[in-house]
């Protein structure tokens, strides 16, 4: 009991640093301090491994259309947070708060919780 | 005469077949402990010491040399690279690592063998408890060469713990993703010790020491794992949809397009030297 509670407090030790709950390896070309709200309409999901790739083409206040690359968690951490390869289809308008590249490059990170449909809907129902 | 020979001969063929077989006792699964099933982590995805927070919050006992080595790669990582992980190309974990269990795994138990089962990455861990010795001569291995032992603690007639040794492991590895260095030597031996918990059998525990050359001393840790009652398993084969890829010792993404993106400001492009050579 004793470990597990140590474990518990790790995991929220963990959390309160900023690392994605989701990650394997380093995600650290993301920017956990900068988190970025981008609106558009997928055009792809990749139910894959190492990692869910998410693909949403975004309108610039130029009006010109960027294709931004979204990389979650592994699916089989992700499927048992409530996320299956049909939760997002290809024209769904979502919005998503993402960790973005360093870089500035149209990529970043995201969870399935950060994930929301045009209705406000979350793709992913909070667990009670 | 000739019959007595022929019987002879039959009997002398039945003795060499047969002997072997008979002195096999029959394999009974109820001498050994019941850890079959999947086993989910315990505890925050990504750290070797399960009760500590991630990177230097693991307290890891390293060396001076190895600290300055893991303080330069948490440099590298805050300006926005991978560091020293080699996991994001798609390297297996090794051990100790794959024992942090990003996903679950599964315990097979054999007359000779104990398989670990792993669903991330496909990582399978073979232990032979036969009772054979570490080879000499075999190429190492990232999840390395392992060897157990059941033992009966409790003197009841059936087992209750796993120990095992493994050595003979390959480089690159890290204790986690945030980089934590083994030794370059790649002499790392592990100690493990399975077992349930009396008095809630699905809980798992998995005592891990870890002696390395990076390390001043061993470093021990305690795994738990919770045994899952509706188990699902996701293939995980990492080069299905990996979009981390390494040039020239840079590390960059592909896009949505599927071109190259930097992690960094300012970082350079591949080296296109071996390109338009006509």
């Amino acid at each position: 009991m004793k470990s597990q509670f140590a474990a518990l407090l790790a995991g929220a030790a963990f959390l309160a640093m900023g690392a994605p709950a989701s990650a394997h390896h380093s995600f650290a070309m993301f920017d956990a301090l900068h988190p970025k709200e981008i609106s558009g309409t997928v055009k792809e999901f990749r139910f894959v491994s190492p990692h869910t790739i998410l693909i949403v083409t975004v309108k610039g206040q130029d009006g010109v259309e960027k294709e931004w690359i979204l990389e979650g968690g592994a699916p089989g951490l992700q499927v048992r947070e409530g996320l299956t390869s049909k939760s997002l289809r290809p024209g769904d308008e979502v919005t998503v708060t993402i960790n973005p590249l360093h870089s500035g490059a149209e990529g970043g990170s995201y969870q399935p919780a950060q994930v929301k449909f045009k209705d406000g809907r979350l793709v992913v129902a909070p667990k009670p | 005469m000739v019959l007595r020979s022929v019987m002879g001969s039959v009997a002398l063929f039945v003795a060499v077949i047969a002997g072997p077989v008979a002195a096999q006792q029959p394999f009974d699964e109820n001498k050994y402990p019941p850890m079959a099933g999947q086993w989910q982590r315990v505890g925050p995805l990504g750290v070797f010491d399960s009760t500590k927070p991630p990177a230097r919050g693991q307290q890891a006992p390293l060396t001076a040399e190895y600290q300055a080595r893991f303080e330069a790669n948490l440099a590298e990582v805050a300006k926005g690279g991978s560091g020293d992980d080699p996991v994001h190309t798609c390297i297996p974990e090794g051990m100790p690592r794959a024992m942090n269990l990003v996903l679950p795994m599964e315990i097979v138990i054999s007359r000779n063998t104990t398989y670990i089962l792993m669903e991330y990455l496909t990582m399978l861990r073979r232990i032979y408890t036969d009772g054979r010795s570490f080879p000499t001569d075999e190429d190492p291995s990232w999840m390395g060469y392992s060897v157990g032992k059941w033992i009966d603690e409790d003197g009841d007639g059936r087992f209750d713990v796993l120990e095992i040794e493994t050595r003979n492991l390959k480089n690159p590895r890290t204790f986690d993703p945030s980089g934590l260095p083994v030794h370059d030597d790649a002499e790392t031996v592990v100690h493990e010790r399975f077992y349930l918990d009396k008095a809630k059998p699905d809980i798992l525990y998995d005592e891990i020491t870890v002696m390395d050359h990076a390390l001043a001393k061993p470093w021990t840790v305690l795994k738990t794992m919770r045994r899952e009652k509706k188990p699902i398993w996701v293939e995980s084969i990492c080069s299905e949809g990996n979009v981390h890829v390494t040039i020239g010792g840079e590390q960059y993404m592909l896009g949505g397009d599927g071109l190259l993106m930097p992690f960094r400001v300012g970082q350079p492009p591949p080296d296109l030297r071996h390109f338009n050579k006509k």
